[in-house]
């Protein structure tokens, strides 16, 4: 057998969306075609509501009613009945109107549709596998890293406390996201996942910016499919696993103890499930600044993590050892490499200006992180 | 208290076939195909100790073993796959032992079964039930499952043979599948 190799994203079409303007009033065509069921509006009793229907993720919710969703539309350039994806394991089809109705509920703002949309346009494409990362015993959720001016019109953290913590409104928009997860996609714990432990990803996700003004290399999405501007990238993430490095000076030694680190045999790049997987490392601002002044190509920064990223074969136990060498993962050198190729670390900046840390996301199995644009109204038109 | 009325966030999909599709009859002359996975070693020696009786039956029996369902591996998993069904009169498709190895195993029984083969997925009895939800989100509410004891893997390897032995006659009876006398005498 040969190393499975990974290929490169590929870039979807762009779209560009035509302004409905539709002033002040509900546009005409804002019909919406979901039952209704009687509620208390009041937040507390409609929780018990949604919680008795299995809408809820046990955190509040605001209650949807038409007048909600429909202002939420109405700030947008999407009619609701646009199917924009189907989302597995349920299949069913995710609308404008499905999200829109989520979105009011986590408390996301409207400006943030164009967001989710692309977002979950990433996590229904056929390589990020969905249907696995739905259904799995892992933990795995997607997280999105959000590029481009977007990221301060919506409040995207990428700075301190950015994976948690910082108040910010890309908690409600990834709480959406899981939202729709759970009522579209119909990813339900114990049902339809078989999550074993499951992860707080899975209440909010993960939501973070790239500083991409502290970066020495260009923006993430720029980087995997040219696209400059507003963007987002899927992860597979199985959580965050934090780096500590108060010690090291040199470049090359910061790159020594994240590559090391990130590869614990106990993770799913070394599945025997999947021959291939990716990895994603957050490098906070100082660690970058000082990396790029030595490595102006970041893929020699891939290159030298992907190096320091391996496993000696025969550290394994031997039923580990023969399967992965069953897969043909153990190279001339006699190590087991984390993914197939330096190119399937994928490397952001983010972070507080602390520059101790480092955070490492790892893939589920055979999911690949994908790119997607933002699509952007370019006419004012009428609604009619 | 305002009462009023909320919008329902869920999407449901309702297309349904509930066929168990059909039976595999006679296995004498017929081209078994059995999936196997690349994790589950026990699923290996079940399915293994299986291929003999079912040789012995009179049947040519074909494995397929699938790997990452994304990418340009994906890609061709997916063809290999509609090829491989194409070759078969029924389909043994294994195995459900986790979420998503039940999900790709219900998914590509789904596609056998659709293909109009005779099919039988196996499961682990704690993925049991998930299976057959999954078969339902799939649409083919239907489908036969054979349920194997769990844990599984985790057992030594004379432990799973045993399993597979005493699980046989089961299997055949979910299949809908028959042995002529001489090989039941056998």
């Amino acid at each position: 057998m040969s190393i499975v190799t990974i290929r490169k994203p590929r870039t979807p079409e762009p779209r560009a969306l035509v302004s409905r303007d539709c002033g002040e009033g509900v546009c005409e065509v804002d019909w919406l075609a979901s039952r209704r069921h009687e509620s208390d509006l009041d937040v507390t009793a409609f929780g018990e509501l949604a919680m008795a229907k299995g809408w809820g993720d046990g955190l509040p919710l605001v209650p949807p009613t038409d007048a909600r969703v429909q202002a939420f539309l109405q700030a947008n350039d999407r009619h609701p009945d646009e199917v924009i994806c189907e989302l597995p394991p349920m299949r069913a089809e995710c609308t404008v109107e499905k999200i829109a109705i989520n979105a009011v509920m986590a408390g996301a703002a409207p400006q943030a549709l164009e967001l989710i949309i692309a977002a979950l346009l990433s996590v229904a494409a056929p390589d990020f596998e969905l249907y696995g990362v739905n259904t799995t015993t892992a933990p795995v959720f997607p997280a999105f890293v959000v590029n481009g001016p977007v990221r301060d019109r919506l409040g995207v953290p990428y700075g301190y406390g950015c994976f948690g913590g910082a108040a910010a409104s890309a908690v409600a928009i990834g709480r959406a996201i899981r939202l729709i997860m759970r009522n579209v996609a119909g990813q339900v714990a114990g049902e339809t996942s078989q999550t074993t432990f499951g992860s707080p990803g899975r209440v909010a996700g993960i939501l973070v910016g790239e500083w991409e003004e502290r970066s020495p290399w260009a923006p993430l999405a720029e980087r995997r499919i040219g696209v400059k501007g507003d963007a987002v990238t899927s992860f597979g993430a199985m959580g965050t696993m934090n780096i500590l490095d108060t010690t090291s000076q040199r470049p090359d030694h910061f790159l020594e103890m994240i590559g090391k680190s990130l590869a614990y045999p106990g993770n799913n790049c070394f599945s025997p499930a999947m021959p291939y997987g990716e990895v994603m490392v957050a490098l906070n601002p100082i660690c970058a600044e000082i990396l790029g002044k030595e490595m102006p190509d970041i893929a020699e920064v891939q290159e030298r993590l992907w190096r320091y990223a391996s496993l000696p074969a025969d550290w394994l136990q031997a039923l580990h050892r023969e399967q992965l060498e069953a897969q043909g993962r153990v190279r001339d050198d006699g190590r087991i490499y984390l993914t197939p190729e330096p190119k399937d670390i994928i490397l952001f900046v983010a972070g507080g200006l602390g520059g101790l840390h480092a955070t490492a996301l790892h893939t589920f199995g055979s999911s690949l992180s994908q790119t997607q644009p933002l699509a952007q109204a370019t006419a004012t038109a009428t609604a009619g | 208290m305002t009462v009023g009325l909320v919008l329902d966030p869920t999407s449901t999909r309702d297309d349904d076939n509930p066929s168990p599709g059909p039976d595999a009859g006679p296995l004498a002359g017929k081209r078994i195909g059995i999936r196997r996975d690349n994790i589950w070693r026990a699923w290996d020696w079940i399915s293994e100790l299986w291929a003999a009786k079912f040789r012995a039956a009179g049947a040519e029996v074909s494995f397929w073993r699938c790997f990452g369902r994304s990418g340009e591996e994906g890609e061709r998993m997916e063809r290999e796959l509609a090829a491989w069904l194409a070759t078969l009169d029924v389909a043994v498709v294994g195995l459900a032992n986790c979420g998503s190895c039940t999900g790709w195993t219900i998914r590509d029984a789904i596609t056998a079964a659709n293909a109009g083969l005779p099919t039988t997925a196996v499961a682990t009895k704690n993925f049991e039930a998930f299976a057959h939800t999954i078969a339902r989100r799939g649409g083919r509410s239907g489908l036969r499952v054979h349920v194997l004891p769990y844990p599984l893997n985790e057992q030594e390897r004379e432990v799973v043979d045993a399993v597979g032995e005493s699980h046989f006659a089961g299997l055949l009876e979910v299949m809908g599948a028959s042995l002529a006398a001489a090989e039941r005498a056998a």
